[in-house]
């Protein structure tokens, strides 16, 4: 799910970007710092504004300025249970793993309905029930979201397609 | 009636599984007392038997008057009628499930009897209310004629009114609480009395608290006699069946039970009796008992240690043992059957067999089933090693003793017998006692059990789970925390889930988080429970299985198996739900392995590996060559620690690839992912799309493109330092110097001239050679002196010609200019084709190799020339045929360097291929002193040097014949095409590496190499 999200935020500049182009220069750094990165299980995807910027203070000992950012950001946070769109970037023998955002989603044997077979043909594996279900490394599937564990950098996940309407988007 | 009693007392023990009784306190009194009361009418003979009951110390007066009275009475129906009935069927049965493993038969008439005694004892105590007692008594009391006091003993007492008055209180209590007691006594009577009917059905329910049955000052004494050790269960077996064989005759044995108690207590036997004289008749003549040390009393306070038993570890089928002794000590065995008897077990070992390969074989045959007959020498057998265990071999057994050797059951079963032991499967099958086992703290390690792990059919392994997770049982299976999620899997309360709340002992109290109880709090017995998990939990393996410590996410529960994804490394793994426990913290496996995930290791000189898996015992390793291999941390000789620099390597196109850039395989897969180690020439990447492997790939480097570099390749963080700032050489690294020429130096064997100082102009041949300065041989006076490079020349030993000005600028790689402009061969111009060589000692690079095909072409015939010319028979256009192949094949050999040199040999019997026959008559024809004086020198140079030189001599009559050949046209884009290499000092080195150094790009970076 999607939220925006006000936060707050330090950074610190290196005195030789003490000038009249230090404001923009901190906010830059805000969005490369913080757009795409991941917190836990939420992830920032864009920081829409910039409400405020602290003056800035030296910090004792380095001769660094240290500004206080607020800021809204759009964060995405997957819920358990949360059903999302994904495109499949992997498919091994006892399930199949979806990019969702930034997000790596697992979808397990278990999790996948019975009709579903791992077939190999050629050199592309595949779960197939033979006639419209499809699902190969590109497929866009919807799942529901299982369990979300957040790590340093990176979220995972595993998800279901064992239920309606889940499974491969006709696309 | 007695065994009534019995039948009373055994279920209480059977509850209370241990027979580790406490010392009573008080309590006899009332428990005992009340049946006599009652009891006397009907049945004299089970309250008769309660005269050793222990009682309170203040009872005692009362009981010596009373027992005064018994202590003649014979129990001549009470006896007969006890051992009758009880000792042959009932008692065994009934008793053997109670009493403990050791004890067995010998013991079942005498606790009846004990048990007896005490009641009559009981019954004595409230003699005074109930006459019949008196009568009765008498006749009881024979048994035991010690114990009691005399009568006179008992007169002697005072008759106190206070005594009186405390027995009349004795017995208002006793009727109180016998009234109290009623309903329950009554029960328990008619238990007691119709019990042993009842009991054919199954356990009784009766309680007599287990304390009540503690030995007391008043029971039969316990002794212990020296007896010859391991002969203890003979012994009791005999005694038992003296006493059997007396009960009937007319002196029965008089003592109540013996027992023994192997293990630690091993070498003596212990007897019940009532009087140390009975025990003497009762055991004369059985063997192996030692009568020489006196019977020693055991204190009554210690008597319930002897009996105290240690529940031992059951065994199942399919754990796993370690030998305490013998050939095969502290080898783990897995179980194969337990014997009925539960002293035997059949095992399941890896043999160690040397199959006679140890064998002297000039020692007497020995016969090895022992029919050999006459005297049998016990052979020592000289010490040595134990074999190695492995899977039995039918065809090493079949080498020295296929006579040993019989095939067993047909053919599909590998059973083999094999010097009379049974081999199944390469297995050695053994019964073995179990006292001779290490049945606890086995703890397994994965390799050994990888040994019995029953190969399938495809190969894969199957660890049997359920028999591993039996033997690594760690604290009493389940640990369940307050909590934890629950769910009751059978009895009543069946599909309850729960969270734990409370963990007391083996009860675990549960708050119900679903259905019509929701809310309420519930109980239930540990092994009725079992954790729950739902799809998606995070959960961590606690213990008990091989994946401890692994986190992962649940992906599928079934029963008590769930099976998660690995945080690790994204693989499923099953395990026991016991052993997981819900998890906050992630992080894949931590073990106490030496080795994370993606560490390069070393596995031998030659191989390096990246691990992709830890796992608590091994690790699985991906190797430079792709293999993949499992190994125990053992195995591996060490890390290899990253390089500080990280190391770098040139991707095909010569870029620079270090650890952390983004790379993709040039064909194949076209797999990409960022380099996690460069080893030599190989990279380890890690793909994010893959699965496999942990997404870590080899390729080598020249088979991987460069997509992203890391970081820019700046030294300095850019966003933390104003670039603008920057000096105008601001945080650039100095230029680096020239490389230092590496290897032998090159300026070594040639002839040099000094130009400047004293010796100015004398001629010598170097020697040896430093950084900046030479020893030189000369010419003129056998003497050797060191001089300075830079004040010498190279110069050309047959001709004079000055190769190079200055010998410190020889051979360093470093020439000033193209070599076609050069100062020095600019003299030589016309010789260039042929005065490449010398400046190819330091400019005949591989740059000038890698000239190309064009530049080769053009100059093979001028190569071949130095040999050609020599011939002037030689001078055909078919021999720069041969020639050109030749080079193909000297080129190689110049990429070495000096040694190379040694290449213009093959060189020049490769071009041979065709025109050696014309070649070597012509050039031995043609070889001249001054060849020959070339050949003095260094082999490396010979060819070399000995090659120009007949050239030179030849040449000089047929210039035109050398220098013809090369064309201009050919010649240029030999030397024009890899100018940058020649500007470049990194063009130089003699490894293949350099080649690469022709492209601008590399050129740029050359100061890099070295």
């Amino acid at each position: 799910m999607f939220f925006i999200a006000h936060r707050e935020r330090e950074l610190t500049m290196h005195p030789s970007f003490f000038d009249s182009a230090a404001t923009e220069k901190i906010k830059d750094q805000l969005h490369t710092d913080l757009e795409g990165t991941i917190e836990g299980t939420l992830m920032i995807i864009q920081i829409i504004e910039i409400d405020e910027i602290s003056e800035p203070m030296l910090v004792p000992g380095t001769g660094m300025a240290k500004y206080n950012v607020s800021y809204r950001a759009l964060v995405w946070r997957p819920f358990r249970g949360e059903v999302v769109d994904g495109m499949v970037s992997n498919v091994v023998g006892n399930g199949f793993f979806v990019d969702v955002g930034g997000m790596d989603v697992f979808v397990s044997k278990a999790m996948i309905p019975n009709q579903l077979k791992y077939t190999v043909e050629g050199s592309t594996p595949s779960f197939t029930d033979n006639s419209e279900q499809h699902i190969e490394k590109g497929t866009q599937v919807r799942l529901r979201i299982k369990g979300i564990r957040g790590e340093i950098g990176a979220m995972f996940a595993i998800g279901s397609i064992r239920e309606d309407y889940l499974g491969p988007l006709d696309v | 009636m007695s065994a009534n009693f019995l039948d009373q007392e055994f279920p209480d023990e059977e509850d209370e599984d241990d027979f580790n009784p406490q010392p009573e306190v008080g309590s006899d009194d009332e428990a005992d007392a009340k049946p006599n009361v009652e009891a006397d009418d009907d049945e004299d003979e089970p309250s008769s038997e309660r005269p050793r009951a222990r009682s309170a110390p203040k009872d005692e007066d009362d009981l010596k008057e009373e027992d005064g009275d018994g202590v003649n009475a014979a129990d001549g129906e009470d006896e007969g009628e006890a051992d009758g009935e009880e000792d042959p069927q009932g008692g065994d049965e009934e008793e053997d499930e109670e009493e403990d493993e050791d004890e067995e038969d010998e013991d079942e008439e005498q606790p009846s009897r004990k048990r007896r005694k005490r009641r009559r004892n009981q019954f004595i105590d409230v003699e005074a209310e109930v006459d019949e007692d008196d009568e009765e008594e008498p006749e009881e009391e024979d048994d035991m004629p010690g114990e009691e006091m005399h009568p006179d003993d008992l007169q002697e007492l005072p008759p106190g009114a206070d005594r009186d008055d405390r027995m009349h209180r004795e017995l208002d209590r006793q009727r109180e609480r016998q009234e109290a007691m009623d309903v329950e006594e009554t029960a328990a009577r008619l238990k007691e009395r119709y019990g042993r009917q009842a009991r054919a059905g199954g356990a009784g329910s009766a309680i007599v608290p287990q304390k009540l049955l503690m030995p007391g000052v008043n029971d039969p004494r316990i002794w212990r006699l020296k007896c010859r050790p391991g002969k203890e269960r003979e012994i009791i077996f005999a005694i038992q069946h003296r006493i059997v064989e007396r009960s009937k005759s007319r002196e029965p044995v008089q003592i109540f039970s013996a027992l023994e108690r192997s293990g630690p207590m091993g070498g003596s036997i212990y007897v019940e009796a009532a009087r140390q004289d009975d025990i003497m008749p009762a055991l004369e003549g059985i063997t192996h008992i030692f009568f020489g040390t006196k019977p020693q009393l055991i204190p009554v306070e210690e008597m319930p240690d002897l009996l105290r038993t240690r529940k031992t570890k059951q065994l199942e089928a399919g754990m796993y043992v370690r030998y305490k002794r013998g050939l095969y000590a502290g080898d783990l065995a897995q179980i194969e059957d337990i014997e009925p008897n539960g002293t035997e077990v059949e095992l399941k070992v890896v043999p160690r067999l040397d199959y006679g390969l140890n064998e002297d074989a000039n020692a007497p045959i020995v016969e090895q089933d022992g029919q050999g007959g006459g005297k049998r020498k016990r052979v020592q057998k000289p010490f040595s090693a134990r074999p190695a265990a492995r899977l039995f071999s039918e065809n090493e057994a079949k080498k020295r003793h296929s006579k040993y050797l019989q095939s067993q059951g047909g053919l599909s079963r590998n059973a083999w017998t094999y010097q009379g032991k049974d081999y199944r499967d390469g297995f050695l099958l053994e019964r073995v006692k179990i006292s001779a086992l290490q049945t606890e703290n086995v703890n397994p390690t994965l390799e050994e059990v990888t040994r019995f792990a029953a190969g399938a059919e495809d190969g894969t392994e199957n660890l049997d789970l359920a028999a591993l997770a039996a033997t690594l049982k760690t604290s009493a299976g389940a640990d369940y925390l307050p909590g934890d999620k629950v769910e009751i899997f059978r009895g009543e309360q069946n599909g309850l889930i729960g969270r734990a709340t409370e963990v007391y002992g083996e009860v675990v109290r549960i708050r119900v988080e679903d259905g019509p109880l929701r809310g309420q709090t519930v109980e239930a017995p540990k092994r009725d429970l079992r954790k729950l998990f739902k799809e998606g939990d995070h959960v961590k393996v606690i213990g008990g299985s091989k994946y401890q410590d692994e986190v992962g996410m649940v992906v599928k529960t079934k029963d008590n198996r769930v099976t998660i994804l690995t945080d690790s490394t994204q693989t499923e793994i099953s395990v026991f739900s016991k052993d997981l426990r819900e998890a906050t913290d992630s992080g894949g496996v931590v073990g106490a392995s030496k080795y994370d995930l993606f560490d390069l290791v070393q596995l031998d000189a030659s191989t390096v590996g990246c691990v992709i898996k830890v796992d608590r015992e091994s690790l699985r390793v991906i190797d430079q060559l792709s293999n993949i291999k499992t190994l125990l941390p053992s195995n591996i000789s060490n890390k290899i620690e990253r390089r500080r620099d990280g190391g770098s390597a040139a991707d095909r196109l010569g870029q620079e690839v270090k650890v952390g850039d983004a790379v993709k395989e040039y064909g194949g897969e076209g797999k990409s992912g960022p380099v996690l180690h460069i080893h030599r020439n190989f990279i380890f990447a890690q793909s994010r799309e893959s699965r496999e492997n942990a997404g870590v790939w080899v390729a080598r480097c020249n088979n991987v493109e460069i997509s992203a570099a890391k970081g820019g390749r700046v030294g300095t963080d850019l966003t933390k330092m104003n670039t603008a700032l920057r000096g105008p050489n601001g945080g650039a690294p100095a230029p680096m110097p020239p490389p230092q020429q590496k290897g032998r130096d090159r300026l070594i064997g040639r002839t040099v001239r000094i130009r400047m100082g004293p010796q100015k102009g004398m001629i010598g041949i170097v020697k040896d050679a430093t950084d900046d300065s030479a020893t030189i041989e000369l010419h003129a006076k056998n003497k050797k002196l060191p001089i300075r490079k830079d004040k010498l020349a190279v110069i050309d030993p047959t001709s004079g010609n000055v190769i190079a000005p200055d010998a410190s600028m020889f051979g360093s790689g470093r020439p000033s200019g193209p070599p076609g402009r050069g100062g020095p061969m600019g003299g030589q111009t016309p010789g260039r084709g042929f005065g490449g060589p010398p400046p190819g000692a330091g400019g005949r690079t591989p740059a000038y190799l890698g000239g190309g095909g064009g530049g080769i072409g053009g100059r093979t015939p001028t190569w071949k020339q130095d040999s050609g010319a020599r011939t002037p028979a030689y001078g055909g256009a078919t021999s720069y045929g041969g020639g050109q192949t030749a080079y193909g094949g000297g080129q190689t050999a110049y990429g070495g360097g000096a040694t190379s040199y040694g290449g213009g040999s093959v060189w020049g019997g490769g071009g041979g291929g065709g025109g050696m026959s014309t070649w070597n008559p012509n050039a031995g024809g043609g070889r001249t002193p001054a060849y020959l004086g070339g050949g003095s020198k260094t082999p490396a140079y010979t060819g070399m040097d000995a090659a120009p030189t007949p050239g030179f001599q030849d040449s000089a009559p047929t210039p035109g014949g050398n220098f013809d050949q090369p064309t201009p046209g050919a010649w240029k884009p030999g030397q024009y095409q890899t100018p940058a290499a020649y500007n470049t000092p990194g063009g130089f080195p003699e490894t293949p590496g350099p080649y690469s150094a022709e492209t601008p790009a590399a050129h740029d970076d050359g100061p890099r190499y070295d």
